[in-house]
């Protein structure tokens, strides 16, 4: 008799709190709900050194902006995926955090043909995406609105890279690359500053799955080159820098910074980098928002990617407290509004920028990647650019500007 | 003529490299009748035991390499035992996709006890050697004297022991080599010891040139299974000059063709020896 009671009540409680449920207007029931935001960056492959870190900077983003009460009263609710730094693996992540988790946006694809293969997926279910990838192609997919990056574009780029071959002396400029989206636009710009001041260019693609590059360094080689431009990643650079230097090639070396770090001096003898300039577009060192991000995660120096998905959790939290709603499109519809509002607050931070946008400010973002102002298609209008040298086995800035 | 015979060179010393794991994998197919495709996997453990044994314990190359060739034909014999044995009797085909998984679970076993990053030898690097025009390097010119004394001592094997004409034996004709006595899953775990083994070891030879990772030997699989296929499958010689073959025709083919295709090279000569000779250049089985 006892046991039935129990069950009875149960029942009884059970039917109750369903009818309850059902009576509670909609909006309650979605304020339970959280905001589901993604990340899809490199875990493993080609960028597997900076996913795990930039993953971090947006889980910690996240876990202070829920003991602050969240957003718009609801969790934030963070799927990491892994991109392999690769197209098809990143694909099939996308897929499930669009389908199955259902999020508002994805944030930090890294290599250029993960986030071309990822951004259609994007635009047609109107999840926003946030990417780190500085192919020129990726802003002129017709994304309608539903794609930001916080990378400075190949053209800035490649003009970066000939200026500063030219400054070194090069005139006669080569540049070596594996198959990447983004090898063709940046070698245009690269050589139309080149030629303008009188030099040549050339270039070689070559294929960045073989254990040597004996015979393409040969044929490098052949052009008397002042200055060789690194394009590759970590893994096959690392590869090429070893063979520049068993052909005793004495010239300027130019690298991405996204190539050529402490990982691939780790892993070659010392007087294989030697002397390689490094060039990166620069975090914004020493702003608010740097400062704060260094606090969080507790890295000295966060690398650019780092810096960058840093801004893009808190301009997506931004944007969807201005907008009142956690969908992709919200997301679309003001993001420019908390980036760069004119006349807008200064705000280095989300929980900063909830309260601006609870009194009715206008949110003008200045991030730990840089200013955060984009054009209408997409791109970053202003970015610094550190140069950096390889000097006696260890990074060395030589200039910010 | 510089140009060619520098491609050559180049050629000699890729495909010596490519040889040693292609001979593994010929030896394997050789014996069990089944393309063991987790040799890529082997060859990164190699490279990464005998990184732990350079950089780790400061061996110097050729005891990294013993230990190397010793611990991969251990895992060789272990995986193989665990889980491709059971599937043999369900033919080729199947054995070869469990390899493909097996492949993938070790080489993320690797990542996960040596991590994700790039990892080099801690051996200093040498400049080329210069004949006029010409440029040979002096670790190459190493790698390819190793790969050759490994090819020897195995044809040697192979060719005056108990244990290598039992498998050869086993290799021409399993039936008639059980009725001569010859027990074939001894023969089975001595042949897979010393095909990962031979892959392992290739892994260090690829490492020495380049870095590692734990993708180093699924970057030059292709590579392998087009030699192996090319010199005809199964057979030890033929691994060797399909091996040479490739590496060559890889370079030369840098001359006419944009470096981008140089991995067609390997499609298209597995596409070419299938069709008009599917034995290979050295087979005698019409596989």
């Amino acid at each position: 008799m006892t046991e039935f009671l129990t069950d009875r009540r149960t029942l009884l409680g059970g039917a109750a709190a369903l009818a309850g449920l059902a009576a509670l207007p909609k909006f309650a029931l979605a304020q339970g709900a959280p905001i589901r935001i993604g990340t899809l960056t490199p875990l493993t492959g080609s960028g597997g050194p900076y996913g795990p870190l930039m993953v971090k900077a947006v889980k910690a983003v996240v876990d202070e902006v829920n003991a602050a009460g969240g957003v718009l009263g609801r969790k934030v609710e963070l799927i990491s995926e892994d991109d392999q730094t690769n197209p098809e693996a990143g694909v099939r992540a996308a897929r499930k955090l669009i389908d199955v988790d259902k999020v508002s946006a994805i944030l930090g694809t890294w290599a250029s043909s993960v986030t071309t293969a990822v951004a259609p997926l994007c635009w047609e279910s109107k999840t926003f995406l946030c990417t780190t990838s500085g192919a020129d192609s990726i802003t002129l997919l017709p994304h309608q609105g539903y794609l930001v990056r916080t990378q400075p574009n190949t053209k800035l780029q490649g003009r970066k890279f000939g200026e500063f071959a030219l400054a070194q002396g090069a005139k006669r400029v080569f540049v070596l690359s594996p198959q990447t989206p983004f090898a063709q636009s940046q070698f245009e710009s690269m050589t139309a500053i080149v030629k303008a001041a009188g030099g040549e260019t050339a270039m070689l693609i070559y294929d960045d799955k073989k254990p040597a590059y004996r015979s393409e360094i040969d044929e490098a080689l052949r052009f008397k080159p002042d200055a060789i431009v690194l394009g590759g990643y970590t893994p096959d650079t690392s590869v090429i820098l070893k063979d520049l230097f068993r052909a005793g090639f004495s010239g300027t070396k130019l690298a991405f910074g996204y190539s050529v770090n402490q990982k691939l001096l780790d892993s070659v003898p010392a007087d294989v980098a030697e002397k390689t300039f490094i060039l990166s577009p620069s975090p914004a060192e020493g702003s608010k928002a740097y400062e704060r991000l260094v606090k969080l995660i507790g890295v000295a120096s966060p690398d650019p990617y780092t810096t960058q998905i840093y801004d893009h959790i808190n301009l997506v939290l931004m944007a969807i407290a201005l907008a009142g709603d956690s969908s992709g499109t919200a997301v679309k519809d003001n993001i420019r509004k908390v980036s760069q509002a004119p006349g807008g607050t200064k705000i280095d931070n989300a929980i900063d920028g909830f309260k601006a946008i609870a009194a009715k400010q206008a949110v003008d973002y200045d991030g730990a990647s840089g200013p955060c102002d984009f054009t209408e298609i997409g791109d970053i209008s202003d970015s610094k650019f550190r140069y950096e040298q390889v000097q006696s086995g260890k990074i060395a800035l030589v200039k910010i500007a | 003529m510089t140009l060619l015979l520098q491609a050559l060179i180049n050629g000699l010393m890729t495909g010596a490299l490519i040889a040693v794991p292609a001979i593994g994998f010929s030896a394997i197919f050789a014996v069990l009748r089944y393309p063991n495709f987790a040799i890529a996997s082997y060859a990164t453990i190699g490279a990464f035991v005998a990184w732990w044994a350079n950089a780790g314990l400061g061996l110097p190359i050729v005891p990294a390499l013993a230990i190397a060739f010793a611990v991969t034909g251990v895992v060789g014999v272990v995986a193989e035992e665990i889980s491709l044995k059971r599937l043999r009797d369900n033919g080729a085909l199947i054995v070869a996709i469990a390899s493909i998984a097996l492949n993938l679970v070790l080489e993320n076993i690797v990542r996960f006890i040596f991590g994700n990053d790039m990892k080099g030898y801690d051996l200093p690097l040498a400049r080329d050697l210069r004949f006029g025009e010409l440029r040979i390097g002096p670790q190459q010119l190493q790698s390819l004297a190793l790969a050759a004394i490994i090819m020897a001592a195995m044809f040697l094997f192979l060719r005056y022991t108990r244990f290598g004409k039992a498998m050869r034996a086993v290799a021409d004709n399993p039936d008639l080599a059980r009725l001569k006595g010859i027990d074939p899953a001894r023969i089975a775990i001595v042949t897979v010891f010393l095909g990962a083994g031979l892959s392992g070891v290739g892994g260090v030879l690829i490492g020495l040139d380049t870095s590692i990772d734990p993708l180093t030997g699924y970057r030059v699989l292709l590579s392998v299974f087009a030699a192996a296929v090319l010199g005809g499958l199964g057979s030890i010689p033929g691994a060797v000059v399909g091996a040479l073959a490739l590496g060559v025709a890889e370079e030369l083919a840098l001359i006419v063709t944009p470096a981008t295709y140089r991995t067609a090279v390997g499609f298209v000569a597995i596409l070419i020896m299938l069709t008009f000779r599917p034995r290979g250049i050295l087979g005698e089985r019409a596989a």
